[in-house]
């Protein structure tokens, strides 16, 4: 029980097979008094949600649901070891998002059929998919933009390591592929299951990264066109995002979106609004540059879990729509200027500075600080933080409404992660050996996501340039939602034998090394 | 004693009770312990309900 960062052995925390940890972390007076209170308003926000009787029977009418048992033990998974601003700046990240999801929940189960059934509001609401820039809901202030995948199973999984096993069976039993990605399978298997809100005016689907989202989306569309009476637009984004001549049919894609939007709403689009999350979405941006920036110099800051659950967050899925992420931008921009100022470290001693690479294992996103903690690796970006930079016009002008059809359009093909698993070798494999370079990182820790056919066929050409360069190149296998195939301590393994067989070293918190959490939530 | 001063006191009191119950809450990690106990009535409430599972 220490002030000084790195002097506990934070392994002893974990109860043997146990679903949850022993104690919270004692990290001196003043730090542990902060996440005291922070844990004190994540219990209001909680407490806030269940007032609602309506929520409070969709607890007990989806199955998804408890998995928000788990919501602080996500937290504490986070901070685990943190200090200081990196506390901070986790809290500053991680109550916001928690806020953001209480509220999408809320909205689900007001305009759900079978919960709150508020028709009137259900009529402004336009489903999303999970894994979707919402760039075409900018200009659409009035109605709600809302993903009932994001909780069902995207956040599921960040709660609970299990969550998606039972709809990935699910969908598997009605005959749909088992080497498919676990992700939009358990989206699937989620609507199988009759375990989705039914409201909404309209859905937009996009062909978010692969085969296995265009065969999800292709089952909960049906269910929702043919069944709920709910149309679904299919947003086609070119794949080769970074050619020029797919950019007027990607342009096309956003016009006819939008036009969908206005029919079935009968709302229509706001250019003032549009441009006022243009700049936001711009000011994210900065901020994000400003973070990188940092993590290029031997003093990084915001880097880890807390760059990359939160880009993805306010990148795709805010997009500019909600003000309160800029306020959050500000303050952590500001707490990690105040912490490089002081030449602040997150762990006791950083030993290599990575650059995570591939799909990260989602059942398993704390693994950033536990690679920080047990051998101090730093993981100074991530495949998925890296995304557009471009600058979004901000100014309402004729000339540049025509542009800001173009900006939505490569909002949407840069999506995460389809900006870089489709494109092409050079967004894929070239830029990361340039992000090697530009961050001064000695080695590379890349996901092997089992079920990404995307990313498998480039193993060897992988392999080949790590050793050109004299990179560390860690591969890390797992299979994204399904902890099944393999388990975190698996996914810790891999690291653990490289690091002792080829660095030759020992870890800095040994008690970290090999955890039995395989039942933890 | 004053009024205000025996009511300040009292106030003080139970805002001390109401911080040693939570913070021992927090610290033993008891909310997270209970909710924990919870979850498996959930997921035996959730086999019962009657759906239309289907493609």
């Amino acid at each position: 029980m220490a002030k000084e960062i790195g002097a506990d052995r934070l392994g002893d925390l974990y109860i043997d097979g146990g679903k949850v940890r022993r104690r919270r972390e004692w990290r001196g007076l003043a730090d542990t008094m902060y996440d005291y209170s922070r844990w004190l308003g994540i219990m209001a926000t909680l407490g806030k949600f269940v007032m609602k009787p309506r929520n409070v029977k969709a607890m007990f009418r989806y199955r998804w649901m408890a998995n928000y048992l788990a919501v602080p033990m996500m937290v504490d998974r986070h901070t685990q070891g943190l200090r200081g601003e990196y506390l901070r700046i986790c809290h500053e990240e991680q109550d916001l998002v928690i806020k953001d999801v209480a509220k999408l929940l809320d909205s689900l189960f007001r305009g759900d059929r079978r919960i709150g059934n508020d028709t009137e509001f259900s009529k402004k609401v336009v489903l999303v998919d999970e894994n979707e820039m919402t760039a075409v809901m900018m200009g659409f202030p009035t109605l709600k933009c809302l993903s009932r995948e994001t909780p069902s199973t995207y956040v599921s999984v960040l709660l609970n390591q299990h969550a998606a096993e039972h709809y990935i069976d699910v969908a598997q039993e009605f005959g749909l592929a088992g080497d498919v990605c676990p992700m939009p399978e358990a989206e699937a298997g989620v609507s199988i299951d009759d375990d989705a809100p039914v409201l909404g005016a309209c859905a937009i689907q996009c062909n978010t990264t692969c085969d296995g989202s265009l065969l999800g989306n292709g089952v909960i569309s049906r269910r929702l066109e043919k069944e709920d009476g709910i149309p679904v637009f299919q947003l086609a984004a070119p794949l080769r995002h970074r050619e020029d001549d797919v950019q007027e049919y990607a342009a096309q894609e956003i016009r006819n979106a939008i036009a969908f939007i206005e029919k079935h709403t009968g709302v229509k689009w706001d250019w003032k609004a549009y441009f006022e999350c243009a700049r936001r979405v711009n000011y994210a941006t900065r901020c994000r540059q400003e973070w990188l920036e940092m993590n290029r110099t031997p003093w990084p800051q915001v880097f880890g879990s807390n760059l990359a659950l939160y880009t993805e967050t306010n990148y795709m899925a805010i997009c500019g729509k909600v003000p309160e992420f800029e306020r959050a931008d500000r303050r952590i921009t500001k707490l990690a200027r105040q912490a490089y100022e002081k030449r602040k470290m997150a762990a006791k001693e950083y030993r290599h500075r990575a650059i995570v690479w591939g799909v990260q294992s989602h059942f398993y996103m704390d693994f950033l600080v536990w690679l920080l903690n047990c051998w101090g690796i730093v993981p100074l970006t991530d495949m998925l933080s890296m995304v557009s930079t471009r600058e979004l016009k901000e100014e309402d002008t004729p000339e540049n409404r025509e542009t800001a059809i173009y900006d939505m359009a490569w909002l949407t093909e840069n999506m995460i992660m389809r900006n870089r698993t489709h494109g092409g070798y050079r967004v894929l494999l070239d830029e990361l050996w340039e992000f090697t370079q530009q961050f001064n990182a000695d080695m590379v820790i890349l996901w092997e996501h089992m079920s990404c056919k995307a990313l498998t066929g480039m193993h060897g050409m992988f392999e080949d340039r790590a050793r050109d360069l004299g990179i560390h190149l860690v591969w890390v296998d797992h299979d994204l939602f399904d902890p099944r195939i393999i388990s975190r301590q698996g996914v810790r393994d891999q690291i653990n034998n490289y690091m002792r067989t080829v660095m030759r070293e020992e870890p800095l918190d040994p008690s970290l090394e090999v955890l039995h959490d395989e039942e933890s939530w | 004693m004053s009024k205000p001063v025996k009511i300040l006191l009292k106030l003080l009191l139970v805002a001390l009770g109401l911080f040693a119950v939570t913070f021992t809450v927090y610290i033993l990690n008891l909310d997270m312990k209970l909710t924990a106990a919870i979850e498996p009535f959930l997921q035996k409430h959730y086999d019962t309900i009657e759906r239309n599972r289907h493609l």
